[in-house]
């Protein structure tokens, strides 16, 4: 261990800020002093002589002293020194808040809590931290610093932000005994060897104080006789000579770099790393759950800030951005970890070091954001580099976060941080994307997830892969609010009503619409790869299906009679059913009802059993023409294109979860809400979402090479008319449902359904699992 | 800082029901580490509470437990001290300093503990301390009048121990504190 510490001193080259004596640089080589300098501990005026540096450590120490004594009671020590203690409240068994025993036992508390975490840091063998006395000294400081701040108490993590504190302390003092070992004769008072010219003592002894009192640039003249002289030597060992003086400033207690005090610096350090020292990012704030005062957010400040990190990295990369999303990986679930220890778990120690000394060389100081909804983190350059450099670690893994399908293997890839990393280039990426967040961070605002997704629209959405296309569908989707597809379902019941009534007349306008609908979301929906071939595919599809669909409405009765028919039919129809239904389909997890009553139909079909299929049934007693001409139109497809939707499924499919994204998790929930209202079980859900990657599976299958315009217009069109057929589907089966509830059918056909739904529950299960597991073999494919 | 529980005496069922309400209130798990009763419990169910409290329980045999399988005389190290326990009705005369000072040299303890008179008391005797920490729910003895609910909490730290007892005085608890140091020089008696 003690060959790491000697080696921390050299750093790798990072481009030097300026060519002035720049104060984050002062004192490059002591890193304990460079990092008490930026974190506030030390004055950071570039001006600072030793002498004031060496007072306020003085300052510093005398202040944890006092604080340790008053806090870490023996409780033996009666509290104001009386002899007659009130024994009713300092006994042991004392209930009393205010008895010393009581503090006492709080402070074992506190003390079990910190001493879990501090068996498990760095407890490889022979690591520093695992000593008794650095893990002495790591106890006392937390413990102090839990009493001095109760609001936050201990919280693991905590010890993680203490330890590279101490081990730069620890460095320094041993870079301090190597160079006392080398110039000695510049730490001791040696009177016995005098040179011949100087004989006086007194005025050995003058030149001493003289070069200590001095500051380091103005060290010329009085140094000049002597033959090692201060000014001969480097400048970073007079540095530790002045400051190790012990007949300096403060004499010893001023000494900066030492060892009997090195409890005290770390305190100074940490409380300083925690508190912000009226800067901006106050590491205390990432481990509370309050929101920070001063801020209008009501979320804990590691969720704003984690917010406010996605919210970089979609102006910097849409599309790995988006994939998260879809995915569903929260910033928070790594960013916490991230965050609460800065980086410190993800890199090995050196390496740590320096982020931090990138982090630490950052100034604090508060910026005034220009938009008061803006993110706080960006509230300071210091703030803007940590977000900045997550942002850009989160780029670096940016080939295997993409190449993730499932939110478990992107975080587990985000959580195990790569060990062996090009830290320059880390940094260096994290600079450049600095200057963007804060130029950007006064015209970003704290949107809602929903405008959020408006980012994707922006000029800067760089199209770098087919991702960038599946955007697309998703920011329209994005727009429509929740209460659209209530509207939605009020003027579907309309329709349903109005189609009851009027028979075929709707049926051509519906067709219509569907047909105008499906052309819509395939242009909408496909890749880039895909080309119009699908619209015509569909196109083709439509024109018998809208015949079909007349025929069958007269023929619904007989359909439905005869079990067998529908039984024969519903097999292909599972195919086509599911398609068409997953066309009309859209987003709104609506579908399930009809997946479910589809499914529960068809036994074998590997495919999604369409809403369809029941609906025959339940359409009699309501007569809702639209249904049926749905089901006919299903019936047909099947017919047709039973074989050749299954290779372009997955296309489709893939698109389709593509597509989905965000706003799908909340039509997702919403869709289990609706299965619920109709008394659907999980299979119906499970079902229903299978029906939707089907929609699309159709969608593609056609015409996987077609092209993709994804015209927002389009889109809007398409969505709502798949909003609206899903819609009517909701109600098929919702009618469907409570026919088979209330029993106000026809004998044969009630049975039907009823055996139909109720025995085929597993069935559905069965075939949205074989569903998913496709989409998720697509997937992987792709 | 070694918290030591010492009580005994509770005769529960048969002349007490339970502990003080006042006294239970303050024996919460987690502070005591261990346990010292001098016997007459009676009943396992008492035994299983005072093993809540803490799971290092030490118990002689009184002549009215139930359990008979408890040792007559126990010793045990805290920390620099050694202790002894007894439950005190095979020591005749009942409560006599000399005749328990003879049993304390019998263990060789620095601190006896025993019970039987249902009366506090804390001698210091020849280098160690003879402690009784009376019935901790003021049972009806033979022996002894006005009984007050009483037991005694030591506080083991090094080389010196402090002695609290707490005592029920109509109605109010009454804590009282012995210090007691133990010389370096091993005990020779």
């Amino acid at each position: 261990m003690s060959d790491d510490m000697h080696a921390v001193a050299s750093r790798p080259e990072l481009p030097e800020k300026s060519a002035t004596l720049d104060v984050t640089r002062r004192f490059r080589d002591l890193r304990s002093v460079q990092w008490r300098i930026n974190l506030g501990v030390l004055p950071s005026s570039p001006s600072a002589s030793t002498d004031e540096l060496r007072r306020v450590t003085a300052d510093s120490r005398r202040r944890y002293a006092r604080m340790r004594r008053r806090l870490l009671i023996d409780p033996h020590t009666s509290k104001d020194g009386s002899n007659m203690p009130d024994l009713a409240m300092d006994n042991p068994l004392s209930q009393n808040p205010e008895s010393s025993w009581g503090r006492f036992f709080r402070n074992a508390e506190l003390e079990k809590m910190v001493d879990q975490d501090l068996l498990r840091l760095y407890p490889e063998d022979g690591s520093y931290f695992q000593t008794p006395g650095c893990q002495g000294m790591l106890r006392r400081i937390l413990l102090l610093w839990c009493l001095r701040h109760p609001q936050y108490g201990y919280r693991q993590g905590m010890h993680e932000l203490l330890a590279p504190l101490i081990y730069v302390l620890q460095v320094d003092i041993n870079r301090l005994c190597k160079v006392r070992e080398l110039y000695e004769e510049h730490f001791t008072d040696k009177f016995d060897e005098l040179s011949v010219h100087e004989s006086d003592l007194t005025y050995n002894f003058d030149y001493k104080r003289f070069s200590n009192a001095m500051d380091i640039p103005s060290n010329s003249n009085e140094n000049a006789r002597k033959a090692t002289s201060l000014s001969d030597l480097d400048t970073e060992v007079q540095q530790i000579v002045l400051l190790s003086d012990p007949y300096g400033a403060e004499s010893e207690l001023g000494i900066v770099l030492s060892e009997k005090f090195m409890e005290h610096d770390a305190f100074s350090m940490f409380e300083a790393l925690m508190s912000g020292v009226n800067g901006s990012v106050a590491m205390a704030d990432f481990f509370s759950h309050l929101p920070a005062d001063g801020t209008n957010n009501s979320s804990p400040p590691v969720i704003e800030v984690s917010t406010a990190l996605y919210h970089l990295l979609s102006l910097v990369d849409s599309p790995l951005h988006s994939h998260l999303n879809e995915l569903g990986v929260e910033p928070q679930y790594f960013c916490l970890r991230w965050l609460r220890v800065l980086f410190g778990r993800e890199f090995k120690l050196l390496d740590l070091l320096v982020i931090w000394d990138e982090i630490f060389s950052e100034d604090n100081s508060k910026i005034e954001l220009r938009d008061a909804e803006s993110f706080a983190i960006f509230g300071s350059a210091r703030g803007a580099f940590i977000a900045t450099m997550a942002v850009s670690m989160i780029l670096y893994l940016r080939p295997s976060l993409l190449g993730a399908e499932i939110a478990t293997s992107a975080l587990q890839r985000l959580l195990n941080f790569p060990q062996n990393v090009d830290l320059k280039r880390l940094i260096q990426k994290a600079k450049s994307l600095q200057v963007l967040a804060l130029n950007a961070a006064s015209t970003l605002s704290m949107a809602p997830s929903l405008s959020g997704e408006l980012d994707h629209r922006k000029p800067n959405v760089r199209g770098h892969s087919m991702s960038s296309d599946s955007l697309s569908p998703k920011s329209p989707l994005s727009l429509v609010p929740d209460s659209y597809w209530e509207e939605k379902w009020r003027v579907l019941h309309k329709e349903e009503e109005e189609l009851s009534r009027s028979g075929s007349e709707k049926r051509v306008p519906i067709p219509t619409k569907k047909r105008g609908w499906t052309e819509k979301i395939r242009a909408g929906l496909a890749r880039t790869e895909s080309d119009p071939s699908p619209v015509q595919s569909t196109n083709v599809r439509k024109g018998p299906r809208a015949t079909v669909r007349r025929s069958l409405l007269e023929d619904l009765s007989r359909q439905l009679g005869s079990d067998e028919g529908i039984e024969d039919v519903i097999p292909q129809d599972t195919c086509s059913n599911e398609n068409t239904s997953s066309e009309d389909n859209s987003w709104v997890s609506s579908d399930t009802p009809d997946a479910e009553k589809s499914s529960a139909l068809n036994d074998d079909s590997e495919n999604y059993t369409s809403g369809e299929s029941p609906l025959p049934v339940s359409d009699v007693p309501v007569e809702s023409s639209a249904i049926m001409a749905l089901d006919d139109n299903c019936i047909d497809k099947v017919e047709k294109d039973v074989k050749d939707q299954k290779p372009l499924l997955g296309k489709l499919q893939w698109l389709w979860k593509f597509g989905r994204g965000y706003p799908s998790e909340e039509t997702a929930d919403k869709g289990g809400e609706t299965t619920e209202a109709p008394k659907s079980t999980d299979p119906e859900g499970s079902q229903n979402i299978e029906t939707e990657p089907s929609v699309f599976d159709e969608i593609h299958e056609p015409c996987p090479t077609s092209k993709g315009d994804g015209q927002d217009l389009n889109m809007m069109g398409t969505f709502k008319n798949l909003g609206q057929s899903m819609l009517e589907h909701i109600q098929v089966i919702e009618t469907a449902f409570q026919f088979q509830q209330e029993r106000g059918h026809a004998g044969p056909l009630e049975s039907f359904s009823k055996n139909v739904l109720v025995g085929k529950g597993q069935v559905t299960a069965v075939a949205a699992l074989k569903e998913l597991r496709k989409i998720s073999n697509l997937l992987s494919e792709m | 800082m070694v918290l030591v529980l010492a009580l005994g005496d509770l005769h529960i069922p048969h002349r007490a029901a339970d502990l003080p309400a006042k006294f239970k209130s303050m024996l919460v798990p987690g502070k005591i580490q261990h346990i010292i009763c001098t016997g007459n419990l009676c009943i396992k169910e008492v035994r299983d509470y005072l093993r809540t409290l803490c799971p290092d329980l030490h118990v002689t045999q009184g002549e009215y437990d139930e359990d008979t399988r408890y040792p007559e005389t126990k010793t045990l190290t805290i920390g620099q001290f050694k202790l002894g326990i007894c439950h005190g009705h095979q020591v005749m005369p009942w409560g006599d300093l000399d005749s328990l000072a003879m049993l304390q040299r019998q263990l060789d303890v620095d601190i006896l503990v025993t019970g039987h008179t249902h009366q506090f008391t804390a001698y210091k005797h020849e280098g160690g301390v003879v402690i009784n920490p009376g019935s901790a729910t003021g049972a009806h003895s033979s022996v002894t009048y006005d009984v007050n609910p009483s037991f005694v909490l030591m506080d083991i730290d090094g080389l010196r121990v402090v002695v609290y007892v707490y005592e029920l005085i109509d109605g109010e608890v009454k804590v009282d504190k012995i210090d007691f140091k133990k010389s370096t020089a091993p005990p020779s008696h």
